[in-house]
């Protein structure tokens, strides 16, 4: 089944000289990947984590020191975030420099320009659950910075109604970061996909 | 089959499937060596000297260290990155290629920013200190 959906996908055949790795070297690809592990890994991680201010930390705690590979799986879905960010930054820098954006790809340009603010905004997200000093506090450097932005209060008065890593916050954090940005994330990515196809070609200039 | 194509299966489909395992198998090895850290439980009480953001947007606080005004650069930005497609004339290229004469000044000016971006974010991540004074790396 996942054979035919990837076959559908793509077209049935390229030009030859365009399977040259070094136009594309396979970053939105790869960027996908990373996504794919980090839904692999993080669902893993649901079985354990809670999301309360009083009993996110001794989850992580009791995830490192009780459970098997608990620690490993943790630092593995924090490291594919650090690569799904970095990748889909390259992808973009890959993007403009081949003039990849130009029409008549620009729906799939804006789509690719959205999957990278939400990109940094699950590592956001993201970066708060562990509720040690360092989710803690780089989360509230990060509002601080949203308050510099015009409607930034209104903004932060969504995303955090009560104070950083206070319940609701927490709450609306985790919600967010497990099932609304991935949600949209894979979304926004079928639609790059297939636009993609529709854009007739894989490649650039395919 | 039309001349110079060639089948998605075995040929195209290869590549990305070895890509994708490569990067897999170098995550999986890469998370064995580099531990995700995890300091003392979180307390409001207790302010780190410096608060550092997340790296990915610790250039944004680094910028903003020299005037809050200059996050106003950043969303004068962001519209033109946005509407790049719009921006870009002339015909399109007959084929791929990487820098492509009649697409220098994005090119130049997108290679410029990417190296501002990284440029603070290594000094925000590497040279602050306490207070945000600059100190040595080590």
């Amino acid at each position: 089944m996942i054979r035919d959906f990837a076959r559908h996908l793509f077209p049935r055949a390229v030009l030859q000289r365009d399977l040259t790795l070094s136009y594309t070297f396979c970053l939105g690809g790869l960027a996908f990947t990373s996504f794919l592990v980090l839904v692999a890994t993080g669902m893993l991680l649901l079985f354990y984590y809670q999301p309360t201010p009083a009993a996110a930390y001794p989850s992580i705690l009791l995830l490192e020191s009780s459970v098997t590979g608990g620690k490993y799986l943790r630092s593995l879905h924090r490291l594919a975030s650090h690569f799904f960010l970095v990748l889909i930054v390259l992808h973009t820098l890959r993007v403009i420099l081949t003039g990849a954006y130009a029409k008549p790809r620009e729906l799939n340009w804006l789509t690719g320009c959205a999957l990278l603010m939400l990109a940094v905004f699950e590592g956001y997200t993201g970066y708060l659950l562990p509720m040690d000093q360092l989710a803690l506090w780089a989360t509230q450097t990060g509002m601080e910075l949203v308050n510099t932005l015009p409607f930034g209060g209104a903004m932060r008065t969504v995303l955090v109604p009560d104070g950083v890593g206070e319940p609701m916050s927490l709450l609306r954090f985790y919600v967010l970061h497990i099932l609304v940005v991935p949600g949209m994330v894979l979304l926004l990515s079928s639609l790059h996909f297939y636009r993609i196809r529709k854009n007739k070609g894989v490649l650039p200039y395919l | 089959m039309k001349r110079g194509y060639v089948k998605s299966s075995p040929h195209f489909f290869r590549p990305v499937k070895i890509s994708m395992l490569l990067l897999v198998a170098a995550l999986a090895g890469l998370a064995w060596l580099i531990p995700a850290p995890l300091q003392e439980q979180a307390d409001i009480a207790r302010v780190p000297n410096p608060v550092k953001s997340a790296w990915f947007l610790l250039w944004i606080q680094e910028l903003v260290s020299y005037s809050k005004y200059l996050i106003y650069l950043v969303l004068a930005l962001t519209p033109l990155f946005l509407f790049l497609p719009w921006l870009h004339t002339g015909t399109p290229a007959a084929k791929a290629s990487w820098f492509l004469r009649e697409q220098r000044l994005v090119a130049i000016v997108a290679l410029a920013l990417g190296a501002a971006v990284l440029a603070l974010t290594v000094v925000a991540m590497f040279l602050r200190g306490p207070n945000w004074q600059l100190v040595a790396p080590f």
